[in-house]
């Protein structure tokens, strides 16, 4: 069963995700040409609407925030599960 | 240990645990997938219309294995030109709302197939960006993506797909 911290941080991972990729994304096409904030060759544009690397950070942070939860999840016992159980399920 | 390789749905294709870490996390990769191709689409329908000129992009994919494929296509600029804006806008569409997603991904297995020839760059090997984009299509397909936080969850439902079970192929 997926608990109320799971769903915060699905909710909070993917909300700074989608937030740096589409919001973001829809503010450049809002904003006008040009589209696209780079050129090939990774220049960012002073005309960006939506700077590159605040996009970029906001994706970060919900790599960061999908880290944290993942050493919380290793760190903490498994629900439900005696310790000699656990192990058992480890070494399927 | 026994493993239950068919659950969740009749098909044997997804988790059916709408609500879990795998069917938020396909959801995800479904949604940003489909901004990837919506984005290249509707930037060049904004840019220049249904104008897009591919014809030099296919006779450079001379030399590789579709050539006949790409040399073929690039007599007909006026036909496949628009038909890229329009076939990226669509999939991204149809993948950002998870409505005929097997469809949409198959068409995009078609693009990044042709990318990953067509562009051939394999100085790192054939494992570039463009075989991890085939990739992410192909796993779409495959997991049913459009049943996580999608259209096709509620389509499937209807008595028209319970009736005509096929039509999973092309949902999900």
């Amino acid at each position: 069963m997926t608990d109320t911290l799971d769903k915060a941080v699905m909710g909070l991972s993917g909300g700074l995700m989608m937030l740096g990729v589409v919001g973001g994304g829809l503010v450049e096409f809002l904003a006008g040409p040009p589209y696209v904030p780079t050129t090939e060759s990774g220049e960012v544009l002073t005309a960006a609407a939506v700077a590159p690397n605040v996009r970029a950070a906001l994706v970060l942070a919900a790599l960061l925030v999908l880290f944290v939860y993942a050493v919380y999840k290793l760190a903490t016992p498994v629900r439900g599960q005696s310790q000699h159980s656990e192990r058992a399920t480890a070494g399927d | 240990m026994e493993y239950n390789t068919r659950a969740g749905t009749e098909s044997g294709a997804g988790y059916g645990a709408a609500g879990t870490w795998p069917a938020y996390w396909i959801a995800v990769v479904r949604v940003l997938t489909g901004w990837w191709f919506f984005h290249a689409g509707f930037t060049k329908l904004l840019e220049g219309g249904l104008t897009f000129d591919p014809s030099g992009y296919l006779q450079g994919m001379a030399g590789t294995v579709l050539a006949p494929v790409g040399t073929t296509l690039a007599g007909y600029p006026g036909i496949i030109g628009p038909m890229v804006v329009i076939f990226e806008t669509l999939i991204g569409l149809a993948l950002i709302v998870g409505l005929l997603t097997r469809f949409a991904s198959f068409g995009g297995v078609m693009f990044m197939t042709m990318f990953w020839i067509g562009n051939a760059e394999y100085a790192h090997g054939v494992v570039n960006s463009d075989f991890m984009g085939l990739l992410l299509f192909t796993t779409i397909i495959v997991f049913g993506a459009g049943r996580y936080y999608g259209l096709d969850s509620i389509v499937e439902r209807t008595g028209l797909v319970q009736g005509a079970p096929r039509l999973k192929y092309l949902l999900g």
